[in-house]
């Protein structure tokens, strides 16, 4: 295992897309700090999160790229997206326009993105239920039609967001254990990402994307 | 101590506790009378959503004749002190070095129990010999400390004489420690304040240069050595926006009056669209107008993001109807471009030193720059030119970290695409990011690069040491303690030469390599 203060045996690379106000910094901080900023600064470009949660007996680290939410930089981040083996794609449940282009950051995230991935559709802001204009309904049957996990949340107020990260992470890693099940059996695919030693833990780290699903 | 008188204004300090803390000194009597480091008495109160950990940055306006400063001594500052004045007045144990003042039930004070144990005792109280250096230094130990002193309550047997005699040791040794400690952070303070006042003095008598002979000549000695050395050192916050919006220049010929016409088109524009339903519009006009809406109201979003900490940008402060104004009247301006978010930041720094209309300008002109226009259309090839000049540069300035970073596919865009498209408003201190602004307005985009690998190079260390997420954190969230002395040493350090080539010569061959390129084979993007 490895020798410094980080032990860890899988590092998943998580990307938070959606629209620009959606609230996506914030889920990350509350998730991560357990920060809520009422005066979030806008994110350019993108910004970096980790925090380590405990998945069965695994040590699995969350490393999240939470993207600028502006359509026009998508040109810039969709290279972010390599690698990544889990999405959270955001919206604003009191913000229909933010839930309408979901379509689009589907597309987008599809485009660059490895086929496996782990997406889940977020509906954010749920304090704000007495503004709310996407029905919860609506919402949740889009991502069972499009094979999306789904989970309303509030970052303001703490609701669902560690379940939604704990979610995610948790079918990610299921989806590797199968993976590795299957490899073990074929004995061609190796996990790279396992398990860092003292000597390489800077591997896992490196490629976050090893973990190929 | 007394609140401040409100006018006259000999000396005025306003401090907004913050991530970029304004602070507003005008200074004309002598300071002597100043109170010592951070005591000034009208320091408000932090806004009580501002995080307390967060650091505190400053930038000194020094002098007269700065709108700016002018604007915060007229409106916030004297709104601040009326709201603060209660605060003030409602604290008596306010102490000189910002001690935890004594709460009123506290059983004693920790003299009246020394003094009572020299009564007992019959020992002299003996003030400690004032140190002759810090007479004002008024040393009082914690109550708690004194507790000690105090005869035990009469249902515990009573200390014996030894005992009491340990104690009394025991407190002396804690008050000159306590004592020593005072004195050594007095220093530092004083220090500090030294440091700040012969800052002053400089931007004072750089002040008198500025305005006096340079600006005055400005085309005859902007290229002077004097005038770019005097430059480098950073512009005297009082000319600063003067010298901004001659460097930048006006190649867009834009006048104020250009400027309101296409401040009353976007104020029609804002009219309309909060009359009309937007769901309708997009059916009716297709994309174009949705791409409007989506930009007012991104701007509408990313005003109150925009230096959230200085509390002026935001809905009800000062200064958001006129970022508003001036990014709402450049999306008229220039629909091409449009807004783009980074926008916001550096509309807000030109807006803290420049009248309206000249911010306008000085606005459009900068995003008018190569370097700017391809980064806000968002011309991805053309980034990915700069990013590669870039590591052209930081290959040769800094070997070892280059290749750290390269071991961890660790790409330019990951920390510039931050640093470049706010100026370095968003990720430095404004007083250092304006300083940044200040050699940027003298030499070009290069000193943008430059700067960026002055920052890595200024963590160089500790950066080797990290691997990929950790130096992402980093760049992209870098610290708040960063000073402009060490930053700008390191900046000074980098060379922008590259086998005798200039920033210039290698944008432009790897432009030209790019062109050969693209004859030979498809362009793939190498991102």
């Amino acid at each position: 295992m490895g020798s410094a203060e980080e032990d860890y045996n899988f590092v998943f690379k998580v990307v938070l897309i959606g629209e620009s106000g959606v609230g996506k910094t914030n889920l990350l901080s509350r998730f991560t700090r357990n920060e809520f900023n009422h005066d979030s600064r806008t994110t350019i470009g993108v910004e970096f999160s980790t925090r380590t949660i405990l998945v069965g007996d695994a040590v699995v680290k969350a490393q999240i790229w939470d993207t600028a939410g502006l359509e026009r930089y998508r040109a810039i981040t969709s290279a972010y997206y390599r690698g990544a083996v889990g999405a959270l794609v955001v919206f604003d449940i009191t913000k229909h326009q933010t839930y309408d282009v979901v379509d689009r950051w589907l597309k987008e995230l599809y485009d660059h993105a490895e086929a496996s991935i782990v997406v889940m559709l977020v509906g954010n802001k749920t304090d704000l239920a007495q503004a709310r204009e996407v029905p919860m309904e609506e919402a949740k049957m889009f991502a069972d039609n499009n094979g999306l996990l789904f989970v309303e949340t509030s970052a303001l107020d703490s609701t669902n967001v560690e379940e939604a990260f704990e979610t995610i992470l948790k079918e990610i890693f299921h989806k590797v254990q199968k993976q590795k099940q299957r490899s073990s059996q074929s004995n061609t695919v190796s996990l790279a990402s396992e398990s860092p030693t003292s000597t390489a833990p800077a591997q896992a780290e490196r490629r976050p994307c090893c973990v190929a699903l | 101590p007394a609140a401040l008188p409100a006018a006259p204004l000999a000396f005025t300090d306003v401090n907004l506790n913050s991530r970029n803390t304004y602070e507003v000194s005008r200074r004309r009597s002598a300071p002597e009378h100043l109170p010592h480091g951070g005591t000034a008495p009208a320091e408000p109160a932090p806004p009580p959503q501002e995080p307390a950990e967060r650091a505190r940055h400053r930038v000194g306006i020094a002098g007269a004749g700065s709108s700016f400063a002018e604007f915060f001594t007229r409106n916030f500052f004297t709104k601040r002190t009326k709201e603060l004045k209660p605060a003030v007045q409602s604290a008596p144990g306010w102490k000189l070095f910002g001690k935890v003042p004594p709460r009123e039930n506290l059983p004693k004070d920790s003299k009246i129990i020394q003094q009572e144990y020299e009564a007992r005792t019959g020992r002299m109280y003996k003030p400690p010999p004032p140190s002759a250096r810090r007479k004002n230094i008024e040393f009082e130990p914690l109550s708690t400390t004194a507790l000690i002193l105090e005869d035990r309550p009469a249902n515990l047997p009573a200390k014996s004489v030894e005992e009491a005699l340990r104690h009394r040791q025991e407190y002396d040794e804690m008050v000159a420690e306590a004592k020593k400690r005072e004195i050594k952070e007095a220093h530092k303070r004083k220090k500090i304040m030294r440091e700040r006042f012969k800052q002053e003095e400089n931007i004072a008598s750089a002040m008198v240069i500025w305005v006096n002979e340079i600006l005055p000549n400005w085309e005859g000695m902007r290229a002077t050595r004097r005038v770019r050395e005097l430059w480098w050192q950073g512009l005297p916050p009082s000319v600063r926006g003067k010298v901004w919006s001659l460097a930048v220049g006006n190649e867009l010929n834009i006048t104020p009056e250009l400027y309101e016409i296409f401040l009353s088109r976007a104020k029609e524009r804002w009219k309309s669209f909060s009359e009309t339903n937007s769901e309708n519009d997009i059916e009716d006009a297709g994309a174009s107008v949705a791409d409007r809406e989506a930009s007012l109201e991104l701007i509408k979003l990313d005003i109150s993001r925009t230096f959230p900490s200085l509390y002026i940008f935001q809905k009800g402060g000062p200064y958001h109807d006129l970022l508003h104004s001036v990014l709402g009247a450049y999306t008229c301006y220039r629909p091409d471009v449009g807004y783009v978010q980074g926008m916001s930041f550096i509309a807000a720094v030109l807006i803290l030193n420049l009248e309206e209309a000249d911010a306008f300008i000085a606005f459009a002109n900068l995003l008018n720059k190569p370097c700017q226009l391809a980064f806000f259309r968002v011309d991805h090839s053309m980034m990915l030119k700069y990013f590669a000049a870039f590591e052209v540069f930081f290959e040769e300035n800094l070997p070892k970290l280059f290749l750290h970073f390269k071991s961890y596919s660790l790409t330019p865009d990951i920390y510039l695409i931050d640093w470049i498209f706010t100026l370095y408003s968003k990720s430095l201190p404004l007083d250092l990011a304006c300083r940044v602004w200040d050699v940027f307005c003298r030499d070009g985009e290069e000193f943008l690069f430059r700067t960026g690998l002055g920052i890595l190079r200024l963590y160089e260390d500790i950066l080797l040491q990290m691997d990929f997420i950790h130096i992402a954190q980093f760049l992209t969230k870098l610290p708040e303690d960063i000073t402009s002395e060490k930053l700008f040493s390191c900046i000074a350090a980098i060379q922008m030469q590259n086998s005798n080539k200039k920033w210039a010569q290698v944008f432009a061959s790897l432009m030209k390599d790019n062109k050969e390129g693209d004859k030979n084979h498809s362009p793939a993007p190498k991102s």
